[in-house]
């Protein structure tokens, strides 16, 4: 029997309130490397914000958060509040992980390779040979190899995604979190990006993933936490997920894609 | 008609030597003004609500009131003041191109932030959030990130700004700097022929904007990086990957 593999993540008790509203209730998740979570919940349920909480872009108001053995620098201030005590600190956090946008987010003004070259070459500091070999290798990986001199502006959708996947991978972080990736693509590029997405998985890669591909999160990811009124309301492996014995609530939300 | 043309020629050569004096307002205060107005954009967005009080005050008093007024104050009304009028100050104090420059960066670094500071709130969420993301604090975020967008987002209205400024050197004329403006107007007490100079004056000061605009709208077509690249011949889509 192998050993469990280490843990890369460890959420525990996320709580977020925008205003009176409680968008997440108390969430824990714990992710194991090369695990691949679906994060999956009607609008609303909190997915994204429980997400954005990970990498510190969400403060959340209660609950730790730890990458690897490095706790998130969150304290309360004198009013009470939880807040990011040591903004060093959280960057250098987020440098563990990389995170892909529902709206890609790359950086306009850079080309392809810069965009995939900015984070190891500028916040990483790594040696910008070894930089450059990497994002080379990474954009044919993606597909991307002839478009290096491209600004982003010029691509569809589906090709900003996977070069914003590829921007992503090349500090090789310990956990990689996306963020509805698909759910501004139209369905053709969505096969490209999810296509693209299972072969990371098959390699080994930690990933969260916030989605509403059903296919995606029962063929690919190795479990499926289901999030309903900011709780988690029912998680496991996808066979017991979307196999008989799933929660009836989790039913529910299926069912109009069954349909 | 030729004695016109040789009083245009005469009175445009003697304007022209004036032209330096009016760059000279212009640059001192452009420069000065922008850095300014980059001091008062971090201000507004500032977490000290002093900071944030200092900039919203500052861009009431200096857009609300007339720039004349302002040079005036200062080349007039400061030389009332007796430590400014017997101190260290009063050689610049008294010189009014130094007081119309004074003037013209704190008017237009308000004016600057303001297109700053719409420039900033319109640079997208997302693109500070990628950087933030992948661990970019501080300067870097501001350099890499916020800055390229900021600049590009701003330049349009800056642009009119500046030539806006260029005109508004004129005033310098208020306050017996022999500028553009300063000698046209030396030169009609002498010749009574207000017509011509005054064509002559606002044909330089056309001839200055039409090269800055040049130059403006070279920089925004540089920085457009949509246009920098002429139609790229974009390979065929590689195939999703399995």
């Amino acid at each position: 029997m192998t050993p469990p593999s280490p843990t890369v993540l460890t959420a525990t008790n996320i709580r977020k309130s925008f205003g009176d509203r409680e968008v997440l209730a108390g969430i824990s998740l714990e992710a194991r490397e090369g695990e691949v979570i679906s994060i999956l919940g009607g609008s609303g349920s909190g997915k994204s914000t429980f997400l954005r909480c990970l990498n510190l872009l969400e403060v959340p108001d209660e609950g730790q958060i730890a990458i690897g053995d490095v706790q998130a620098p969150l304290a309360r201030n004198r009013h009470g509040r939880l807040e990011v005590s040591d903004g060093r600190a959280a960057a250098r956090l987020r440098t563990q992980t990389a995170m892909v946008f529902q709206g890609f987010n790359l950086w306009p003004h850079l080309t392809v390779l810069q965009n995939v070259m900015e984070a190891p070459l500028r916040v990483h500091r790594r040696d910008r040979d070894e930089v450059l070999a990497t994002a080379r290798t990474l954009l044919e990986r993606v597909g991307m190899a002839g478009f290096h001199a491209a600004y982003p502006k010029r691509l569809s959708g589906g090709q900003q995604q996977r070069v914003a996947i590829a921007r992503a991978l090349a500090t090789n972080p310990k956990l990689v979190l996306f963020d509805e990736p698909t759910s501004a693509l139209d369905p053709e590029r969505v096969r490209e990006v999810l296509a693209l997405m299972r072969s990371l998985a098959e390699e080994g890669r930690t990933m969260i993933v916030v989605t509403h591909e059903m296919a995606f999160a029962r063929d690919v990811s190795s479990r499926v936490v289901h999030l309903m009124n900011g709780r988690v309301e029912s998680s496991g492996p996808p066979a017991q997920m979307f196999g008989p014995d799933a929660s009836p609530a989790f039913r529910a939300f299926l069912s109009p894609a069954a349909l | 008609m030729e004695e016109h043309l040789t009083f245009i020629g005469s009175v445009t050569a003697q304007l022209v030597r004036a032209v330096p004096v009016t760059l000279l307002i212009l640059a001192v205060s452009g420069v000065c003004a922008t850095a300014l107005a980059t001091g008062l954009t971090a201000m507004s967005v500032a977490r000290s609500p002093l900071a944030r009080l200092i900039q919203r005050t500052w861009t009431f008093l200096f857009r609300g009131t007339p720039l004349i007024l302002q040079i005036f104050m200062i080349y007039y009304g400061f030389a009332m003041i007796p430590w400014i009028r017997h101190g260290m100050l009063w050689t610049a104090f008294r010189d009014p191109v130094f007081c119309t420059c004074l003037a013209m960066t704190c008017c237009c670094s308000a004016y600057i932030a303001e297109i700053f500071r719409g420039a900033l709130a319109a640079v997208p969420r997302g693109e500070i959030e990628a950087g933030r993301a992948c661990g970019m604090t501080g300067f870097m975020l501001l350099r890499r990130v916020i800055a390229p967008s900021l600049i590009r987002i701003a330049l349009p209205s800056y642009s009119n700004e500046i030539i806006m400024m260029t005109k508004s050197t004129s005033l310098a004329s208020t306050i017996t700097v022999l500028d553009i403006t300063g000698v046209a107007q030396q030169v009609i007490a002498h010749s009574y022929r207000t017509l011509e100079v005054f064509c002559a004056a606002a044909a330089l000061y056309l001839l200055i904007n039409a090269g800055l605009s040049a130059l403006l709208a070279a920089l925004e077509r540089r920085l457009d990086v949509d246009r920098a690249v002429p139609s790229i011949s974009v390979p065929p889509v590689v195939e999703p990957l399995s």
